[in-house]
């Protein structure tokens, strides 16, 4: 390496070297070899030469503050704030993606739920809904998300469902936990654990559709004992508002109990029984198929939630990080005028030091000639 | 009528309304021509898992 050697020699007659050489050495550390030795060696010849032939003090300086910028020491601050606005820019790319995909996946599963509503509505029409009834042994089924960064959609509805369950609570009453995705179930483990009957996970693998939600709506109805199941789960609204909504599914029973009480389930003996079966099995055939329509409706509202929650929380999330940018180049524009006027000072003060350039200017005249 | 005579034997069989109704959707489907048939089957994947608890603790994950 030319410097070192013209280090080891050490002669008065080659003086001006020896003031940049210090701070190159301690900044060797910091830059990669390659860059460190093209960049150095270069400017030290060209230090050596304008110095020597031309001997002229404003050159000089001009030249020494030149050499300071392909190092790059003077950003130790300045790269911190780089590196940051990288990551910060990488995250804002993330953000942007993800909430496109929520954006064309909401599209498709929107016209699916709206679709779904006419499912419920006769059920709704013909039985009631009833949530108010008080009951016995009440299930409470929390809909929730597999995936997270979706606003507070899960929380809402695990906090609606921990408000019913007290509700619902008393001294010879029994209140049960049926949850449907990790997130719910994440947070209902931590509280509710003696409170869980049954946990579904997985459900969004493949584009929801109505068999495979009756099929678990099956497994529900075989699993879990009830006089009440209360749906909880965020209504899709528009893309900004969830409402979070419960609907409740009365066992057979308890729809015959209260369609002799009178009521809108009393309406039901308005109606004509056609072919042998009696009212019980009528009852109960309905009961059964009116949870699967609902749970269907139910699932798919809660899915179209997320992902509109997804998408809003995503724009906000890549909106912050274009402000965060803003401010950081703020920053960084400052941070690097501030140690670029550092470190003409401290070039000059060492040169001084050294005795290489006595007569200097006052700072505020130190800028390139024009 | 057929269906009505059928209704306590599925009932008996321990199906539930909606497994009756699934094979019964099933069996429409089979029916479709290709390619509607195919497409139709391949709408309808059931996938999730379930894990019963009892007592604050998972039975067994199915």
């Amino acid at each position: 390496m030319a410097m070192a050697a013209l280090r080891r020699e050490g002669r008065r007659c080659f003086s001006p070297l020896n003031s940049p050489n210090p701070i190159a050495a301690v900044r060797s550390s910091l830059i990669p070899a390659s860059e460190y030795d093209f960049s150095l060696t270069f400017s030290l010849l060209l230090t050596v030469f304008l110095v020597v032939s031309l001997s002229q003090r404003r050159v000089f300086v001009f030249v020494s503050a030149c050499e300071q910028s392909p190092l790059g020491v003077r950003s130790i601050s300045t790269q911190v704030v780089r590196n940051r606005m990288k990551s910060v820019k990488n995250i804002q790319k993330i953000t942007k993606a993800m909430k496109m995909v929520a954006a064309s996946k909401l599209r498709a599963i929107q016209t699916k739920t709206e679709n779904s509503r006419g499912l419920w509505q006769p059920f709704t029409a013909l039985l009631g809904d009833t949530p108010s009834v008080d009951v016995k042994k009440n299930v409470i089924v929390t809909i929730s998300s597999d995936k997270g960064l979706c606003g507070g959609i899960n929380s809402t509805s695990v906090k609606t469902s921990k408000n019913i369950h007290k509700l619902a609570s008393g001294p010879d009453k029994e209140t049960k936990y049926v949850i449907m995705g990790e997130k719910g179930k994440a947070q209902l483990i931590r509280d509710s654990k003696k409170d869980i009957e049954l946990i579904i996970t997985e459900l969004q693998k493949n584009p929801l559709n109505y068999t495979q939600v009756s099929a678990l709506a099956d497994d529900i109805l075989k699993n879990v004992e009830f006089d009440a199941l209360r749906l909880v789960f965020n209504k899709f609204q528009s893309v900004v508002s969830f409402i979070p909504t419960m609907a409740t599914i009365l066992s057979p029973e308890v729809i015959e109990k209260e369609s002799e009480v009178g009521g809108k389930i009393g309406d039901l003996d308005a109606y004509e029984i056609e072919g042998g079966e009696t009212k019980s099995e009528i009852l109960q055939n309905l009961a059964e198929f009116q949870f699967s329509c609902v749970l269907f409706n139910a699932v798919l509202e809660n899915a179209c939630s997320e992902q509109g929650a997804r998408m809003s929380a995503m724009d906000s999330s890549s909106r912050n990080a274009g402000d965060m940018l803003d401010r950081l180049t703020l920053t960084y524009n400052s941070l690097e005028a501030v140690s670029r006027a550092e470190n003409r000072i401290t070039e000059r003060d060492e040169a001084k030091i050294k005795g290489v350039c006595w007569d200097l200017e006052p700072v505020k005249q130190l800028s390139p000639p024009n | 009528m057929a269906s009505n005579a059928a209704m306590p034997f599925w009932r008996a069989a321990g199906m539930t309304y909606i497994t009756y109704s699934n094979i019964c959707a099933n069996l429409v489907r089979n029916c479709l021509k290709e390619p509607h048939k195919s497409e139709a089957l391949s709408r309808e994947k059931v996938h999730f898992s379930v894990s019963k608890w009892t007592d604050g603790k998972p039975e067994k994950p199915s």
